[in-house]
């Protein structure tokens, strides 16, 4: 026999469009909490790569600030701005969501992205430089890590961007009862790669100096 | 309006579902003991010492991959369970259940065939030349490393399908569906794995070797675990 099932599961409004800091006495994260799941594995994942360097930096240092001075500081440091402000725009695309100004949210959202794809391009161009100059992944050990390490927060990047795009659309359909959780949910993914890449910054370009 | 499957034969779900323990089980004791396989022997090694592994070791090696390639259909057979479960999230044929079951028969595929490649080096070790040896080792280890996406795939589609479940308490927890995400998404650090013969993206390095098959070989456990409260509660009648 075939069942059909049309009414509402129970706990079906629970689940959906609830979200905020706080609902009655309870304090509750922003977002999905399985989002949140993701985060710190992820952040767990990430955490293993930046003992590693540190590992591989405390063994050789000379080989590691040798290779870190074919890196130019600079173009970590606007990346890290561009970061910073694409996930400002973010943190304000929220509050203007649970304002219930989505236009607001809307624009800041766009505002996160422009400034955010710069990120991208910036990384681009850096990579080709490197390469340009005959170095890859296998040049040394810091390049191993440098390009692995900087490549995975990439791809963590390029998600990102496309989650943002996502909610833009999401933001289109106003009797979507789950934007706001959409919304915050990818403004805590888009604070992680700022996080990640606030770690990444100076671990791989400043720390232990240059030579 | 979901619609959901007509099949009742709960036994049988529960029999499939055991099978994710079984298969890896038998992945672990067999492919990875017998085999040698945890960990692998190292990309730099010279060809002789690939050659010395299977010549020493050819009947265990050979008892592991025979063992291992009749149980690989395993994790197809457990796959087909989980998309029992995912009918009642989703309503029967859907795309996410549809990619999850392929995806799971897929892996199959790399597991067998890698398998086959290490059993061919155990078979006339005395007869080959080291080099050939090696070369069969680096072609085990190349597929089941590199042909991670098949894998992916199914953790994917069930982490996405299992997230649309909107019991007040799903059959899957979102803390295991995010994990399915993760576990498929973070596979992609395979693809280093060719361009380096040391360190930690060799094959048998912390990140691919230990992070990577760790987090695999908790998977199967994970999941069978809600699989199976999944198909009990069903059986009880709150699958709707």
């Amino acid at each position: 026999m075939t069942d059909t099932v049309t009414a509402p599961r129970p706990g079906q409004e629970a689940r959906d469009g609830t979200s905020g800091n706080t609902t009655g006495d309870h304090a509750r994260l922003p977002g999905d909490e399985g989002v949140w799941f993701f985060i710190v594995a992820d952040m767990c994942m990430f955490a293993v790569f930046f003992l590693l360097f540190m590992v591989g930096q405390a063994e050789d240092p000379d080989a590691y600030r040798e290779s870190r001075a074919k890196l130019v500081p600079a173009i970590g440091l606007v990346n890290t701005l561009i970061l910073i402000t694409s996930g400002w725009f973010m943190a304000r695309a929220v509050n203007a969501a649970r304002a219930g100004e989505w236009h607001i949210a809307r624009r800041r959202i766009i505002y996160a992205l422009l400034v955010g794809s710069c990120f991208g391009v910036l990384k681009i161009y850096e990579y080709s430089t490197k390469i340009a100059a005959g170095i890859t992944i296998q040049t040394s050990e810091f390049f191993t890590y440098y390009f692995a390490f900087t490549g995975i927060h990439f791809l963590h990047f390029l998600i990102g961007i496309g989650v943002l795009l996502v909610c833009l659309g999401k933001l289109r359909q106003a009797e979507n009862p789950h934007r706001l959780k959409w919304i915050e949910s990818a403004g805590n993914y888009w604070h992680m790669v700022d996080l990640l890449w606030m770690i990444l910054f100076p671990m791989i370009y400043l720390a232990g100096g240059w030579k | 309006m979901v619609q959901l499957t007509t099949d009742n034969s709960y036994g049988t779900w529960k029999f499939c579902a055991w099978n994710g323990m079984i298969f890896m089980a038998v992945f672990m004791i067999f492919w990875g003991g017998l085999g040698h396989n945890i960990p692998p022997y190292a990309g730099d090694l010279p060809a002789s010492a690939i050659a010395d592994y299977f010549r020493d070791n050819r009947n265990m090696v050979r008892l592991g991959m025979v063992i291992s390639m009749t149980f690989a259909v395993s994790y197809a057979v457990w796959g087909i369970s989980i998309g029992k479960v995912m009918d009642h999230i989703l309503g029967r044929d859907h795309i996410l259940t549809n990619l999850q079951v392929w995806g799971a028969g897929l892996t199959v595929v790399p597991i067998l065939v890698s398998s086959s490649f290490w059993l061919t080096g155990a078979y006339r070790p005395e007869a080959l030349p080291d080099e050939i040896l090696q070369l069969m080792y680096d072609m085990a280890w190349l597929l089941i490393d590199l042909a991670y996406s098949v894998t992916s795939v199914q953790m994917i589609a069930l982490g996405f399908g299992c997230l649309r479940d909107n019991r007040a308490q799903p059959f899957f927890p979102k803390w295991v569906c995010w994990y399915s995400i993760w576990v498929g998404f973070m596979f992609v650090a395979e693809c280093l794995m060719p361009f380096f013969k040391s360190g930690a993206f060799s094959r048998q390095g912390v990140l691919n070797f230990w992070i990577e098959f760790v987090i695999f070989f908790i998977y199967a456990p994970i999941i069978t675990w809600y699989l199976l409260k999944a198909i009990n509660r069903i059986q009880r009648g709150e699958g709707a």
